[in-house]
């Protein structure tokens, strides 16, 4: 396997806050894995997520997607990259149809193959009858399987999921989780996935890593991280690496 | 491709938002339509005729009637004629249904024209070394006519009206003079056949507005308050806008969007290019408010001049500096509510200062020096110029190039916030 992201000694100063929000992080993510990362709220993530996306540089420390930085080559790095953001980052008052011909215009794509993506997506996730349907009228779990198909559409090599599956019923969070390992498996799609679900994470990736208070904690193969830490599960060793503490700010 | 994709969805997103539509055309159409109706008998009585007056004759002679006419062909008054006593008068004015009374008192017309005889027999006699003889006979006082004038009337106002009223009764006292010096030389030559002396003003002034192109329009409330609500409107726009932004911002559109290559430039584009069309359209839609609409309500018609183009130009110019100052409201704010805050007093303020609710011309000096730093302001000004004084782009240029200007400060003012708050 070869690397499609390398972090490498990477730190986020925020102006204002009285310590890093990332601090000299350094992992690599291989091609083709599903890769989970971990963490108590604050511990980083989001930052992280969001210097990966290219929405602002770090304070230290070079990112490379596919072998580019966002600072070079910002446009081959985004072609890579596919997001699907916790909040559902839909217009809900475009049908579904709506708006995924207007993200995947927005990605570059058009006609009739676009159209036959859209529906061939909207046809596994069970969505193809209600696409003419305003998405302000969708349940929660019809909200997130659109949101995932807007990060789709244009083939990434490396999907990012933050939160993909929260608030939403187990019909929906199965048809995700299926769709997403299908992906992964037929097309060799690498995921980075974020979340609290520790149960979903285990089931769902190879690799974990957890990070805290900005850096990068443990890290290893999901079967290997629970032997290591003699746990059974990796909510054991979640607990056992971050602690009982509550993490209020 | 993206661009055009971007417009359609920005189209799409707006006209199924009800409330951002009604506040994008309805409530500019309600503004106009009540304002220029309120405002409608305060721009008359500057600007034309029909100031309510009251006339008492109890002369019924040739003088009140002379006035009376002299009055009506001057067509500034709209004349009530009644009988009533002083302080009927007095209260028919306090109670605000004329602005002016005037009462011409008995025997007026005898008295002047006693008087008038008494002074050119006075005249002539003179000539002949007599002085005394007349002046011991008749009484040479002041006639006097009694003016009452509204309390609320200003006082450049009472002036005005009593300086062409004094001017109507010196017309008829002069003709009175020139008949008794006619009537005492036919006394003195009785076989002359004199032709009769001419009694028309042998020096008239002749006013013109100094406009471009020999136009003449005299500014109305329909010509103040069709462009003035209108840009109102236009850069009321930075509330839908800003909200759209911010919207994308709070519900992760605006973070897929930031990931996509090239694209959120394209979003802003299509925003900023759809809104500057809305504002396009609502500009037409008004206009069309003062040409059609407010004419069926007994309003003047509203006189757009002939210069489209440029009409245009100001509207295009007038937009991109409200979808300017939208795009940097929906940057800096960081809630909807904070943006339509902030971005409403922030225009009601411009509006005051720029002459949107009160004209700049009525305004004291120190408004009208303030005025100048309102977008509202030039593009008010502008409009002004090509309705009512028919400019042309070489008069109006510099403030089209200030919209402009505007425009640019705001968006370069929104990208470098973006650029500070990505590198915080």
């Amino acid at each position: 396997m070869s690397v499609l992201v390398d972090i490498q000694h990477v730190s986020k100063q925020y102006k204002e806050a009285p310590r890093p929000a990332v601090s000299d992080l350094s992992m690599m993510i291989q091609k083709g894995d599903v890769f989970g990362l971990l963490g108590p709220n604050g511990a980083g993530k989001t930052t992280l997520i969001s210097m990966l996306c290219g929405l602002f540089p770090p304070s230290s420390g070079k990112i490379y997607i596919n072998g580019h930085t966002h600072e070079t080559h910002s446009r081959e790095s985004k072609q890579v990259i596919g997001v699907v953001p916790q909040e559902i980052a839909l217009y809900p008052k475009l049908t579904a149809w709506e708006n995924l011909m207007f993200l995947g215009h927005m990605y570059g794509l058009k006609g009739a193959s676009l159209k036959e993506k859209i529906k061939e997506n909207l046809s596994v996730l069970g969505l193809e009858a209600n696409m003419h349907q305003k998405i302000i009228s969708y349940s929660g779990g019809m909200k997130r399987r659109v949101n995932l198909i807007a990060g789709l559409l244009h083939d990434p090599q490396l999907l990012i999921l933050d939160e993909p599956t929260v608030g939403v019923d187990v019909q929906s969070k199965q048809a995700i989780i299926d769709r997403l390992k299908a992906l992964n498996r037929e097309k060799g799609m690498t995921i980075l996935y974020t979340s609290h679900h520790l149960e979903e994470a285990e089931d769902f990736c190879n690799y974990i890593a957890i990070i805290d208070h900005g850096k990068l904690i443990t890290q290893g193969k999901t079967k290997e991280l629970i032997a290591e830490n003699n746990s059974s599960s990796i909510e054991e060793v979640y607990l056992k690496i971050t602690g009982n503490n509550f993490r209020d700010k | 491709m993206k661009l055009l994709y971007s417009l359609y969805k920005e189209y799409k997103v707006l006209i199924r938002d009800k409330a951002g539509l009604a506040i994008t055309f309805i409530m500019p159409t309600v503004l106009i339509l009540i304002m220029t109706l309120i405002q409608d008998s305060t721009f008359k009585s500057v600007n034309e005729s029909s100031v309510p007056l009251l006339f008492v004759d109890r002369d019924h002679d040739s003088l009140s009637e002379t006035l009376e006419k002299y009055i009506t062909n001057s067509k500034f008054f709209l004349i009530t004629k009644k009988q009533l006593t002083n302080a009927e008068v007095k209260k028919e004015i306090a109670q605000g249904h004329f602005f002016i009374g005037i009462i011409v008192p008995e025997n007026t017309s005898k008295k002047l024209r006693e008087r008038s005889t008494a002074r050119v027999a006075k005249l002539l006699n003179s000539f002949s070394g007599d002085t005394t003889e007349t002046a011991e006979k008749t009484d040479t006082s002041m006639i006097r006519l009694n003016l009452f004038f509204d309390p609320i009337t200003k006082k450049s106002f009472k002036t005005t009206i009593s300086n062409s009223i004094e001017r109507i009764i010196s017309q008829i006292e002069m003709q009175g003079m020139v008949s008794a010096l006619n009537d005492k030389m036919r006394e003195s030559f009785p076989d002359a056949n004199p032709s009769p002396m001419e009694n028309t003003p042998l020096v008239s002034v002749t006013e013109e507005y100094a406009s471009y192109n020999n136009s003449t329009i005299i500014p109305n409330a329909v010509q103040h308050n069709v462009p003035a609500w209108t840009l109102f409107a236009m850069f009321f726009i930075c509330i839908p806008l800003a909200g759209n932004i911010i919207k994308e911002r709070e519900d992760g559109s605006a973070f897929r969007l930031l990931t996509m290559p090239g694209s959120y430039f394209i979003v802003i584009l299509g925003k900023l290019l759809t809104y500057t069309i809305v504002s396009l359209i609502q500009f037409a839609l008004m206009l069309s408010v003062g040409l059609f609409i407010l004419p069926l309500l007994g309003m003047p018609q509203l006189n757009i001049g002939d210069n489209l183009p440029l009409l245009f130009l100001i509207a295009l110019s007038a937009g991109l500096a409200a979808t300017g100052f939208g795009l940097l409201v929906g940057t800096v704010a960081t809630t909807h509510d904070q943006a339509s805050l902030f971005g409403a007093v922030f225009i009601i303020i411009l509006a005051a200062i720029g002459g949107v609710w009160v004209p700049t011309f009525v305004m004291p000096d120190i408004m009208k020096t303030i005025s100048v730093i309102s977008p509202l302001n030039w593009g008010l000004e502008s409009f002004y110029a090509v309705f009512i004084r028919n400019s042309s782009l070489k008069e109006i240029w510099p403030e089209i190039l200030k919209l402009w200007l505007f425009f640019l400060a705001t968006i370069t003012g929104a990208y470098l916030f973006q650029k500070y708050k990505r590198l915080k």
